[in-house]
């Protein structure tokens, strides 16, 4: 670490120094191996970071802290605007309906609210109009996760070309709000704040650097913590559903984009795949490097266990809210609510697609030069056959064979390994 | 003078393992992405790895992968003791294949294999003597004209 040459990686996550307490616990379940220990604090490789939150998860000190937008940057427009995740609606148990989160939202101090489930039915008939249309590589691969599409130009890059290129729901809604709002209230486009309601921080990475257009068009991310307090201390006020004409515009096949397997819902493909955890989406894209699954048409990844509602910034737990969504899913009906003209209009003018392909940008390898690079390999194996092998943490590296690239990488020193300081004093 | 950097590694396999399938392919593409192979060249290397590791898995009692790596090329040699190929121009034949029932039911065995690996490899070597068993030998060129 240290010598980062890449300094252009926004992260959604830090590290807080007050509170960390070097435990290692970050550090072993970090899935690219990004964190160290030094000197009793963890510090993230920026380069290999993928923002999946795993971290922060783990840590009990609550060190990890998650960026989201603050409100003072949310104040800075005249116009506010809240597009929430489905996942919002999970979260406040079984008789909460979406139009009284809406509402709740309206009352908090939003000037509007949008409904994205809708736009994730769209999304769904794009996915499907694009499928049917390209075939000639498979699997085809979701571009709903920020996170999954990162690990994919990182430790994938080879699979780059075989993500969708549509933009998901939330980027799709807050374009096509910012046109439709400009003109209704007569507003500059760049005074209108439009926010998203997530329930990961990694939204804001494809905010700040989005990897498939020049900006994006939300302002922001709040997450469904930070908001979580205020929109049940209404709900509490008033139990009285509001008015508003946003229910017979939510979809089923929207809400279920909250959970695994909604994505591909909404498909007529039947060979389609959904994967969830950060581990099984690892062991799955691997398979898919493999040519292994070329008869499978689509697959949906999504970082998160269970999909959204498992994200770490979400408060309902992940399995009451699977279920929540779940008969949501079944009170508002599998039918579509998306006029088949406007979305074909829509459609063949692009409005759906990316504007920039998604490009690999691979993990640093061990030397630019491939003869040095090779002999490191060598160097790192005569390294890791004299470390104990039990993956302790204690050197500051997550295990043994890392701790190895890392000796060779001159990142780390030899004598941080105190099993191999006993092993030498015995001899 | 420092001599060529030259690194080899040999993975085993066995026979009917359909479990632990995958794993020697996945280990190669580690170490190949740690010295910053081309992502392509790594994507070819991984599929003929697997499809050649999945032969021996399903038609052959024991075999390995030898994995050689100079700055110039990938080299992958893939022998097994098995029934070995009767007639290698119609094993190489596209949709050709002599797996069992059960095989195709599980989703393999689409005669495809090594139609797929001569595909992905830039030089194709097979050699099989019927009864005994069947070595191949794969390069992957690292610089130049390569395959897309």
């Amino acid at each position: 670490m240290g010598k980062l040459k890449n300094k252009t990686f926004f992260h959604s996550i830090k590290i807080d120094h007050n509170r960390c307490i070097g435990c290692v616990q970050c550090m072993r379940y970090c899935p690219t191996k990004a964190i160290r220990v030094k000197n009793s604090k963890a510090i993230i490789n920026k380069e290999l970071c993928i923002d999946c939150g795993e971290c922060l998860r783990v840590c009990e000190q609550n060190a990890i802290v998650p960026i989201t937008t603050s409100s003072a940057d949310i104040n800075k427009f005249k116009y506010i605007v809240a597009l929430p995740s489905p996942v919002l609606f999970s979260q406040f148990g079984q008789n909460i309906m979406p139009d009284q989160i809406l509402s709740a939202l309206r009352a908090i101090g939003f000037d509007y609210v949008y409904d994205e489930a809708w736009m994730c039915e769209m999304t769904s008939m794009a996915i499907e109009k694009y499928l049917g249309e390209n075939r000639e590589q498979l699997p085809i691969i979701s571009s709903t996760c920020p996170v999954v599409v990162r690990l994919i130009q990182k430790l994938f890059p080879s699979l780059c070309k075989l993500i969708i290129p549509i933009e998901p729901p939330r980027e799709i809604a807050a374009k096509n709000l910012r046109e439709q709002l400009s003109q209704k209230h007569d507003l500059k486009k760049k005074d209108i704040g439009i926010f998203h309601i997530t329930p990961c921080s990694a939204k804001l990475v494809s905010i700040n650097h989005p990897e498939t257009m020049k900006y994006s068009h939300l302002d922001g991310a709040l997450s469904i913590q930070e908001i979580y307090n205020e929109i049940m201390m209404i709900l509490k006020k008033s139990t009285e559903p509001h008015l508003m004409d946003v229910q017979n515009r939510i979809s089923g096949i929207g809400i279920g984009w909250a959970i695994s397997g909604g994505e591909i819902r909404g498909l007529k493909s039947s060979l389609a795949v959904s994967v969830s955890g950060v581990h099984d989406t690892i062991r799955i894209l691997e398979d898919v490097e493999a040519g292994k699954l070329k008869n499978i048409e689509y697959l949906e990844c999504l970082i998160c266990p269970d999909g959204c509602v498992g994200g770490p910034l979400t408060v309902e737990n992940r399995f009451v809210a699977k279920s929540n969504a779940l008969r949501l899913i079944k009170t508002f009906g599998g039918k579509k609510k998306v006029d088949e003209n406007l979305f074909m209009n829509l459609y063949r003018r692009g409005f759906f697609s990316f504007e920039e392909e998604v490009k690999p940008k691979p993990f640093p390898a061990l030397d630019r030069n491939r003869s040095k690079a090779i002999k490191k390999i060598q160097q790192i194996d005569r390294i890791f056959k004299k470390l104990p092998k039990i993956d302790c943490g204690l050197c500051g590296s997550p295990d043994c064979k890392t701790f190895a690239e890392d000796v060779v990488r001159n990142e780390a020193k030899m004598e941080k390994c105190i099993f191999k300081k006993k092993c030498e004093r015995k001899k | 003078m420092s001599t060529v950097a030259v690194l080899s590694q040999t993975f085993n396999i066995k026979g009917g393992d359909f479990v632990n399938a995958g794993e020697p392919a996945c280990k190669i593409r580690n170490i190949l992405r740690e010295i910053g192979i081309n992502a392509n060249v790594i994507r070819r290397v991984a599929i003929a790895a697997y499809e050649a590791e999945m032969n021996v898995v399903m038609y052959a009692r024991q075999g390995e992968i030898r994995l050689k790596i100079t700055p110039h090329k990938i080299l992958l040699e893939i022998e097994d003791t098995g029934q070995g190929i009767e007639d290698i121009t119609l094993a190489m034949q596209p949709g050709y294949s002599t797996a069992t029932e059960e095989m195709r039911e599980m989703g393999f065995g689409a005669g495809m294999g090594l139609p797929n690996i001569k595909k992905n490899s830039d030089i194709f070597n097979i050699h099989s003597t019927h009864g005994k068993g069947t070595r191949l030998k794969l390069t992957f060129k690292l610089n130049g004209k390569t395959k897309k």
